[in-house]
């Protein structure tokens, strides 16, 4: 055989082989295993979010039935009762949350409040213009001396006399409420636009694509002053704002996901059998899409209720009397250095509903992440 | 095998426009071929050469931009009624490159299978279609419980005979094997080749299969094309491809194919093509039969050399 010689391939060279192999496949241990249970094992290894989601549940229970079992009303007033510490049945034995205030008062006034007197904490003089007085540190029970012995005002109250504990969890209704109606709003809107924009691209995509620019424009500060100067403010066009503005992310997560799963060989496939376009999105490109929209959604509710705090913070979302956890900030900001305890529930549990669905949204991330399927 | 041409495709083009000031993608440029009933047609071709835009322009994925496409006597290119729509969705059928891919994971074998039947109404009564879908599971060698289950916990071969059963069970007299196991491991392969050929053989199936690689489709197909740059080079019954290759490409694709012989396979020498610039607008190049049944591409220059030579 010469060096450059090159072989030539004859028919026989090529020929069928292990043709009487049996085709061996085994069979399946165990039941198979659809998408959302897929979902829900890998989501159950997550400890802090499966932690989250019973905070969040927990927290969802509470703004739900304790404004319904508490025994005052949301806007009723005690004005003579303004501004009382947290006191709670059982818990104040232990000495917290018992009603308790620390003053300083001079000594000679102590007989004031000898009724509610509960512990004198330090004595100490004075200098005044040479003179010494002798000053107190004592601590009391605000509510007797406010006349309130037989109230129990758990988170302590306002002001004007309401309750915190029915207001906080009203507010954080009203604040849950907003979260989840925009939320859900805006993933329709969302998931229809970005649909319709990503399967049928080219043109429509293109004019779809400029009009979100447009609104996705406007700033979110000046679109809420220009709602609630034509609006009034309320829960109404507080979520029409939330709408206008957040629907655009969703939308574009569904765009990237139409043109990156319409040209997938299933979908080429059904479409080969004669499927219709509405097969087609719905059936096999739009669950593939599921995952990032529940994940998107969680991670849309935190992001809408701080917005909501901090446009009532900023005295532009819900108005008086009634509450919500912005509302409440703000109203307790004014005593933050005399009365934490206004700030401080308020500020607990929007830090925890943030917390909470931010981890949450993770685990759900995780879990509904597609490289994970089957692990 | 009979003379009767179920497809016949005449100067398909299937150009891509990246930009309006661009010049065209020329996918498919020009291509002229026909297969016969229960005939298997190889086409062959580097990748990128046109061959998956050539099948999915044929089964109507993509608008030609130019040219026909017949198919069992009608014409089946441009816009269909639902009657004539449906005589494409269910009589012809395709198997994709990537076995990952093609199947929805979130669906069952059972509803992936039974798409193409549901959509096309072709057993209405519940019964009747599963029982049809038993008898395709058992035809590519799957076995009923395979049915509930979801496609990620299916090998690769066992998701190709998946699709295989999901392009049978309308009854198609045509398939379109788009590099059916080039994506498969080597030991799947020739399973996968070996059923495609029994049901072939059982079922009169004309297949227009299509692959990267010669040797492939040497034993598998009646006659080749060969495909290059969006047109067909040469395209003839497979032992002439093999025994008196044309067109440089096509020797150049032979000589790639290893030889299992190691003594001959270190003499081996590539053919190098040099991948000429496209033909001018004077050339006019067109397949020339240049002895009966093969077919050449030459444009008018080089068949006059051909034929004084
Ligand atoms: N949708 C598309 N848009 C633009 N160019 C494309 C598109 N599909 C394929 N092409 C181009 O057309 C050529 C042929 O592609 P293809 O038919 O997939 O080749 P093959 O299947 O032979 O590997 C390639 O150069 C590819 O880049
Ligand atoms: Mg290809």
């Amino acid at each position: 055989m010469s060096e450059n010689m090159t072989r030539r391939l004859t028919a026989e060279d090529t020929a069928f082989v292990q043709t009487d192999d049996k085709i061996y496949d085994q069979k399946f241990e165990g039941k198979p295993i659809g998408f959302f249970r897929d979902a829900w094992m890998r989501f159950k290894q997550n400890k802090a979010s499966v932690v989250a989601a019973i905070i969040i549940l927990f927290i969802v229970l509470m703004a739900i039935f304790a404004p319904m079992f508490a025994p005052y009303g949301y806007r009723e007033q005690h004005t003579s009762f303004g501004i009382l510490p947290p006191r709670i049945p059982e818990l104040e034995k232990l000495g917290i949350c018992d009603g308790s205030k620390i003053i300083e008062i001079q000594a000679s006034k102590l007989g004031e409040y000898e009724e509610c007197l509960m512990e004198v904490l330090e004595e100490y003089t004075w200098v005044y213009r040479n003179k010494e007085i002798p000053m107190l540190r004592i601590k009391i029970n605000q509510y007797i001396y406010k006349g309130a012995g037989d109230y129990y005002f758990w988170f302590g109250t306002d002001n004007i006399g309401r309750d915190l504990w029915v207001r906080l969890w009203r507010g954080t209704r009203i604040s849950l409420l907003i979260g989840f109606c925009s939320v859900l709003i805006n993933c329709l809107i969302g998931v229809v636009y970005g649909s319709i924009s990503g399967y049928y691209g080219g043109r429509v995509d293109m004019i779809m694509q400029r009009i979100i620019e447009i609104i996705g424009g406007v700033p979110f500060l000046v679109m809420s002053i220009l709602f609630v100067m034509f609006m009034g403010a309320g829960v109404t066009s507080f979520i029409l704002v939330l709408i206008l503005t957040g629907w655009i992310g969703m939308s574009r997560m569904i765009r990237a996901q139409f043109y990156r799963y319409k040209d997938y060989e299933y979908v080429l496939a059904s479409r080969t059998m004669g499927a219709k376009d509405r097969t087609l999105i719905f059936r096999h490109i739009l669950p593939n899409a599921i995952g990032p929209i529940i994940t998107q959604a969680t991670f849309a509710v935190p992001s809408a209720i701080f917005s909501e705090s901090f446009l009532s913070y900023l005295g532009l979302g819900i108005q008086a009397p009634e509450p919500s956890i912005g509302v409440l900030l703000a109203e307790g900001q004014g005593f933050l250095t005399t009365d934490p305890h206004l700030t401080l529930f308020p500020a607990l549990v929007i830090s925890l509903l943030m917390l909470a669905f931010n981890l949450f949204g993770n685990g759900l991330r995780d879990a509904f992440d597609p490289r994970m399927r089957g692990q | 095998m009979t003379d009767e041409r179920i497809l016949e495709v005449k100067h398909l083009c299937k150009f891509f426009y990246a930009g309006k000031h661009s010049a065209p993608m020329k996918a498919v440029n020009d291509v002229s071929f026909h297969i016969n009933r229960g005939e298997t047609l190889g086409l062959v071709g580097e990748s990128g050469c046109g061959k998956t835009t050539t099948g999915r322009t044929v089964i109507r994925l993509y608008q030609p931009t130019s040219g026909e496409v017949w198919f069992n006597g009608k014409r089946i290119d441009g816009k269909l009624n639902a009657e004539e729509a449906r005589a494409v969705t269910s009589k012809m059928q395709m198997v994709f490159q990537d076995p990952v891919a093609s199947l929805n994971p979130r669906m069952t074998v059972e509803e992936i299978i039974c798409e193409g039947v549901k959509i096309n109404n072709l057993y209405p009564s519940r019964e009747e279609r599963r029982k049809q879908m038993y008898r395709m599971l058992d035809m590519v060698g799957l076995t009923r419980e395979h049915a509930t289950r979801y496609p990620h916990e299916f090998s690769g071969g066992q998701r190709q005979r998946i699709c295989i059963a999901r392009a049978l069970i309308t009854q198609p007299d045509m398939i379109i094997a788009d590099e059916p196991i080039s994506a498969l491991d080597v030991s799947i392969q020739a399973q996968i080749l070996n059923i495609l050929s029994d049901l072939r053989k059982e079922l009169g199936l004309t297949i227009l299969f299509i692959a990267h690689d010669l040797s492939v489709v040497k034993y598998f197909s009646n006659r080749v094309a060969v495909m290059n740059a969006g047109r067909i080079v040469e395209l003839s019954s497979s032992r002439e491809i093999y025994d008196a290759p044309m067109h440089d490409y096509t020797k150049s694709l032979l000589s790639a194919i290893p030889v299992p012989d190691p003594r001959v396979e270190k003499k081996r020498k590539r053919i190098s093509y040099d991948r000429r610039q496209d033909y001018g607008p004077d050339d006019h190049p067109q397949l020339r039969e240049v002895r009966p049944e093969h077919f050449v591409l030459m444009s008018d220059s080089e068949w006059e050399a051909y034929q004084k030579a």
